[in-house]
């Protein structure tokens, strides 16, 4: 904000004052209103309502799957974005089109899609219920829910990395001896880190919040496999407001010290590579 | 002997990029490959690291041959033009890549870390990220990084490329002091001559994937052998004259020469060559201490530190081709460049449009004469038809010729050709013709291919010859004499300059009348019309100083029926354009030109390819 850094673009402070009134109006407002809410509670009285069995078992399930979606999207991301930038293959280009499905479709349909397909009379259901495995109805549902709609965001923060490297840092790695193993893990695996940690975050932050596509395959059984989001809309409809603000400002709270911490550790990444 | 490739070829697309290259760089020697882009320098080096694979050749490092090695197995040092650090790693990390990939314990890494960044002057900065750095220190990191694992050899890619002058010329000095006490062959590409000038022990000069010529850097400046190194290193002035007993004439004046022109037989053509600090300008009228050449006229004059340099007009000698500096098409004069020291700038002040004798101090007279031929000599009418016309055409130019033998005995092609041949040599046919011709224009790179072509074949025949390299192509249909008069049906525009000028070139030596014909569409409005007009003029200005006697003659209307109109006039050479070629690269003698081709029976043809960069 100072004046004397004046750029080509005319209309700074009037550019600024609408960013902040937009974001004040449209984030910042409902999260004070929350915060309000919640503050009216008694220390004691709000302890009482977030620490209630079924509250604590709904955030863990919450947070537990949301980081293994993550990271099983960073593993499996990484390897689709490479394959899609590294090699040259018919229908290529339908597969990179199809990476974005998860974002557009309607998380509920996606729920319901999951849900046939998983059910122990769906077609992978069936094939994995002779081993045991139940998924539909059992928290790996939920799992599987949240990878399915996290996939895009390390994919798609990735490939333009992956694009952009210049093919000279591999032919270096090999002139000066590097396996192909090493140089990937190396030299390529280093530059990628940023933008896979930055898809990780989103990623991370997608799954919190999701909701449409996981209470179909979840069961929503409480204890279980019931997520923190359901809970809140839960107590809503039984008109316990108090218990539901509580819950939500836990939620919110955790959630923001978490993508703080990653994204603190993608931030220090990026700094040493000097990324923009 | 440290590098040593021979006879590499890579192809892109079936073209060649690097056509049959060899070169061997002994042990401690710094040599630099040097040519324009696109010449495949950079792909040669490629090649040698491993980066590439070639499609013919071999590669031999330190002895060893490593033609079939990937890159891990080569122990070259390769340094690229934007560096490739490694980002995310300090640079000590970067230079102790090659050592933490083989294991080297950390101490060792570390002592030989410390040594070779002291060897590039940037010791003590091994905990810096490379993004901290200079792009000229950067440079040097990723040099010492290249010289961690000790290769036995170094391949540098344009590395100084995207720096500026100064910082280029203080780290070349530094490779050059690294490479001497290192002592280890290095390779170092570029297309900056004063770089390579700056650099090297010994420069091979490379263009259109070829080898042009190798020699230590006052050999290639002073004595080049060809044309494409006269005026590709250094400012040159470059003409075609005339071998005599004693010397060399251009125009009507005599040059003596030191030894090297070799005047055997009469009337040789040769190349001459003179810099413009060869050049002695003198006060009109005042007695000249060489040989002058004539009186110019100053066009420019420039400032340059040490030196003055000059541009000079001078009127055209008849018969005098210049090469260098580039006569602008058109032009009914030709250019000289001068470059004087202070004193003498100062003794004879000039300012453009002065008068001012020209004389040259010392001539250098090239090896080869300007124009290379392939014969395709085949036993048909046509073919020997074709083999009598090349022998004296090749008498008359005094060209090289290079005869491919598909089905003709050599005795009766030697028979045919005829005697007083300056430079011929013969090539049986393996295989497929074609792909014969187009290996053996891939190994001589000939001006011109001649060949016959039987009634009915001309146009696809047409075609598939000049898919063989890069050639302007001659198809001789019946027996005959060389002609008396030539139609030369040129379009407006560069193609058009093109045709015109290499049919000068050519025609010049046989006497042969020349037409300049362009049709435009009927009622065609005054704009094109101009510009047609102008270039018929700048066509026939452009012929004139050759010797060639030139008219011009601006059609309207269908352009097949007037050509065909011209040449009931008489006219025993039909001169074409290649048409532009087709998306996909492929030449085609289709359209105007080919129904020309079948129209104009046995009348000899000469297609001319307008666009050498598309088709090579």
């Amino acid at each position: 904000m100072r004046g004397a850094r004046r750029g080509p673009l005319p209309g700074f402070g009037l550019a600024l004052g609408f960013t902040l009134s937009y974001l004040g109006a449209l984030v910042l407002l409902p999260f004070a209103a929350l915060l309000l809410r919640a503050l009216q509670l008694t220390p004691a009285r709000f302890w009482e309502l977030v620490s209630t069995p079924r509250t604590l078992a709904a955030f863990r399930l919450s947070f537990g799957a949301a980081l293994t979606a993550a990271a099983v999207n960073l593993l499996c991301g990484l390897l689709v974005a490479w394959v899609l930038e590294r090699y040259r293959f018919p229908g290529r280009r339908l597969l990179d089109a199809l990476v974005d499905l998860p974002f557009a479709l309607p998380t509920a349909v996606a729920g319901i899609a999951l849900t046939a397909l998983w059910d122990e009379r769906g077609w992978l259901g069936a094939l994995v219920a002779p081993l045991g495995i139940r998924v539909a109805n059992t928290p790996l549902g939920v799992l599987v829910a949240l990878v399915f709609i996290g996939l895009p965001f390390v994919v798609r923060t990735v490939q333009p990395v992956l694009r952009g490297l210049e093919p000279a840092l591999e032919e270096a790695a090999a002139s000066l001896g590097a396996s192909r193993r090493q140089a990937f893990a190396r030299v390529l695996l280093p530059e990628l880190r940023p933008a896979a940690l930055t898809g990780f975050v989103l990623a991370i932050a997608r799954g919190l919040g999701e909701y449409g596509s996981v209470i179909f395959i979840a069961g929503n059984l409480p204890e279980r496999t019931e997520i923190a989001p359901l809970l809140i809309m839960i107590r809503l409809e039984e008109y316990d407001l108090a218990g539901a603000t509580a819950i939500a400002a836990t939620f919110l709270a955790a959630s923001l010290l978490l993508l703080f911490a990653v994204n603190l550790l993608s931030w220090r990444q990026r700094r040493r590579v000097g990324a923009a | 002997m440290s590098i040593c490739v021979q006879g590499l070829t890579k192809r892109y697309d079936r073209q060649p990029v690097v056509a049959d290259f060899s070169l061997t760089v002994p042990a401690g020697e710094l040599c630099v490959l040097l040519g324009p882009s696109g010449s495949g320098k950079s792909t040669v080096l490629r090649i040698i690291a491993g980066l590439l694979a070639p499609d013919a050749g071999r590669v031999s490092l330190h002895g060893r041959d490593v033609t079939g090695l990937p890159p891990q197995a080569r122990g070259a040092g390769f340094v690229f033009q934007s560096y490739a650090l490694f980002r995310s790693m300090t640079v000590a990390e970067n230079v102790g890549f090659a050592l933490a990939v083989r294991g080297v314990p950390r101490a060792e890494r570390r002592h030989r870390v410390d040594e070779l960044l002291e060897l590039v002057g940037l010791g003590g900065l091994g905990r810096r990220l490379p993004r901290q750095l200079s792009g000229g220190q950067q440079q040097r990191v990723a040099l010492a990084r290249a010289l961690a694992h000790r290769p036995e050899v170094l391949l540098l890619d344009e590395p100084f490329g995207a720096l500026d002058a100064r910082i280029r010329a203080e780290l070349r000095r530094s490779l050059r002091e690294i490479q001497r006490e290192l002592g280890i062959a290095t390779l170092f590409v570029t297309h900056d001559q004063e770089e390579a000038f700056a650099l090297a022990d010994r420069i091979a000069v490379m263009a259109l994937g070829r080898l042009v010529e190798t020699g230590t850097p006052r050999e290639l400046y002073l004595r080049p052998q060809t044309e494409f190194v006269a005026t590709f290193l250094g400012a040159a002035n470059l003409l075609v004259g005339e071998a005599t007993a004693r010397g060399v004439r251009i125009g009507p004046v005599d040059f003596p020469l030191g030894g090297d022109a070799g005047g055997e037989g009469a009337q040789r053509r040769v190349q001459v060559l003179f810099r413009p600090e060869d050049v002695a300008l003198v006060a009109p009228g005042a007695p000249s201490p060489a040989p002058l050449l004539g009186t110019g006229t100053v066009e420019s004059c420039a400032f340059a530190g040490a030196l003055e340099q000059l541009r000079l007009r001078l009127p055209p000698f008849v018969g005098v081709r210049a090469i260098a500096p580039p006569v602008p098409f058109g032009a009914g004069s030709f250019a000289i460049v001068a470059s004087r020291p202070p004193h003498e700038a100062h003794a004879l002040p000039l300012a453009p449009g002065d008068e001012v004798g020209v004389a040259v101090r010392r001539l250098h007279a090239l090896a080869h004469p300007g124009l290379q031929f392939l014969l395709l000599a085949e036993p048909s009418p046509e073919g020997l038809a074709a083999v009598g016309w090349a022998g004296e055409l090749t008498r008359r130019t005094h060209a090289r010729l290079a005869v491919l033998l598909a089905g003709l005995p050599e005795e009766t092609a030697r028979q045919r050709l005829g005697s007083g041949l300056p430079a011929v040599t013969f090539h049986p046919v393996r295989g497929v013709v074609e792909a014969a011709v187009a290996e053996l224009a891939r190994l001589t790179a000939p001006d011109l291919l001649l060949a016959g072509a039987p009634p009915g074949r001309g146009a696809t025949l047409g075609a598939s010859l000049l898919a063989t390299g890069a050639h302007h192509l001659l198809l001789v249909r019946a027996e005959g004499p060389l002609p008396e008069r030539a139609l030369v049906c040129a379009a407006v525009g560069e193609p058009g300059k093109e045709d015109v000028a290499f049919t000068g070139r050519l025609l010049r030596h046989l006497g042969t009348h020349v037409t300049v014909l362009t049709v435009l569409p009927a009622a065609s409005p005054a704009a094109p019309r101009t510009q047609a007009e102008r270039f018929l003029t700048a066509s026939a200005r452009t012929l004139e100083p050759l010797g060639v006697p030139a008219a011009t003659r601006l059609g309207e209307g269908d352009p097949e029926a007037e050509i065909l109109a011209v040449l009931a006039g008489g006219a025993e050479l039909l001169v074409l354009g290649v048409p532009l070629p087709k998306a996909d690269g492929a030449l085609s003698l289709d359209g105007i030109a080919g129904r020309l081709v079948e129209r104009t029976g046995d009348l000899p043809l000469l297609v001319i390819r307008s666009f050498p960069e598309m088709t090579t």
